[in-house]
């Protein structure tokens, strides 16, 4: 295999996420259960738990097996950064919250999340089409921006106190 | 968010939960870690193999090979007093691959003769490339009392789809005595 990622990195990622979660979560306990915390360290510990199936199943488990369980485990901790998302938006009305956690937490870790799969596709020979990449590339630019503007602590002390 | 007003209980559950992220972000990282290092070795089947030469079954030469075709015993290989006697091709060397890269390839002693060197002169093998240029000798000679070789020889590019001989030269002394043998083992290096 080319020197690269290994389909690892997406479950390292996966737990890094929900770590973070846990983190972000904690610090806004009086929004949402407080459970929630610990449920995203247990995730984690879930996500380390597929690393070490991995490390000791490395030969008998192929790279195609390896790659979709630890993709769908990162795909399951990106849903559970924008259904926090869509909790703050949707059951707290909390619109402000929502939009910084939506230009602050969802939107890069997707775009991240996006970066290092198509990476990974690439070197496997499977490439994203140019097309796709360049509208990625344009997304983050103007989400980039958007969020300097749009979400400056004045702009969001005075968006909190209203709230 | 203002920090400083975060109560101690809260304060005390986000140290607890940032020292076990801590914790499983690191023990993840290192496991992951530990994967990229380990590497996993495949066993292919080699391009390069012997294959049985067309002086088989003549000369009172057998030529044995294993199941993979890279170890070729040749038994039956004559010496006679005073006079060269040669296997132009017992065993051949094939480059199986259908496209380059192409390997070098190179004749080295394995294990020496230690005997009976009084019975004979030499034993030369000869890869017997296609250009008289890149043919390379390996020669084990006896000086009466102990035998020597020549040393590995230098590399030589085999192309791909392509086979060359090893041929072998025998040459026993005037007095040598009839059935005296002596056994020689040699390696074909593929880099």
């Amino acid at each position: 295999m080319a020197s690269g990622l290994l389909p690892e990195f997406f479950a390292l990622l996966g737990i890094d996420l929900f770590l973070m979660l846990s983190l972000l979560t904690c610090l806004l306990d009086d929004r949402v259960p407080k459970a929630i915390p610990y449920i995203y360290q247990i995730a984690a510990l879930v996500g380390y738990g597929h690393i070490l199936v991995s490390k000791d199943f490395f030969t008998v488990f192929g790279e195609y097996m390896r790659f979709w369980y630890c993709f769908i485990y990162l795909l399951v901790s990106l849903a559970n950064i924008v259904a926090v998302n869509i909790y703050f938006a949707a059951v707290k009305k909390q619109w402000t919250l929502a939009k910084v956690w939506s230009g602050a937490v969802s939107f890069p870790t997707i775009l991240i999340s996006i970066f290092f799969v198509s990476n990974y596709s690439y070197l496997q020979g499977v490439p994203f089409p140019l097309l796709l990449q360049i509208a990625l590339v344009v997304a983050a630019i103007i989400m980039g921006t958007s969020v300097a503007i749009f979400l400056s602590p004045g702009a969001l002390r005075n968006k909190f106190k209203e709230e | 968010m203002n920090l400083k007003a975060i109560p101690f209980k809260r304060s005390a559950k986000l140290l607890a939960l940032l020292l076990t992220s801590m914790l499983i972000a690191t023990v993840s990282a290192i496991t992951y870690l530990q994967l990229t290092m380990s590497s996993t070795v495949a066993v292919y089947k080699s391009n390069v193999y012997f294959v049985i030469g067309s002086d088989d079954g003549t000369k009172g030469l057998t030529v044995t090979l294993d199941g993979t075709n890279t170890t070729a015993t040749l038994t039956g290989l004559r010496a006679y007093p005073n006079a060269s006697f040669t296997y132009s091709d017992p065993v051949k060397v094939r480059n199986n691959a259908t496209a380059i890269p192409n390997p070098q390839i190179r004749l080295a002693p394995d294990v020496n003769p230690s005997a009976n060197p009084e019975d004979f002169v030499y034993v030369k093998f000869l890869l017997n490339a296609t250009a008289v240029g890149d043919r390379r000798w390996l020669n084990y000679t006896s000086n009466g009392s102990t035998w020597s070789n020549t040393g590995t020889t230098a590399w030589v590019t085999i192309p791909f789809s392509t086979q060359w001989s090893i041929a072998v030269i025998t040459k026993a002394t005037a007095g040598a005595s009839e059935n005296h043998s002596v056994t020689i083992t040699i390696k074909v290096d593929v880099d």
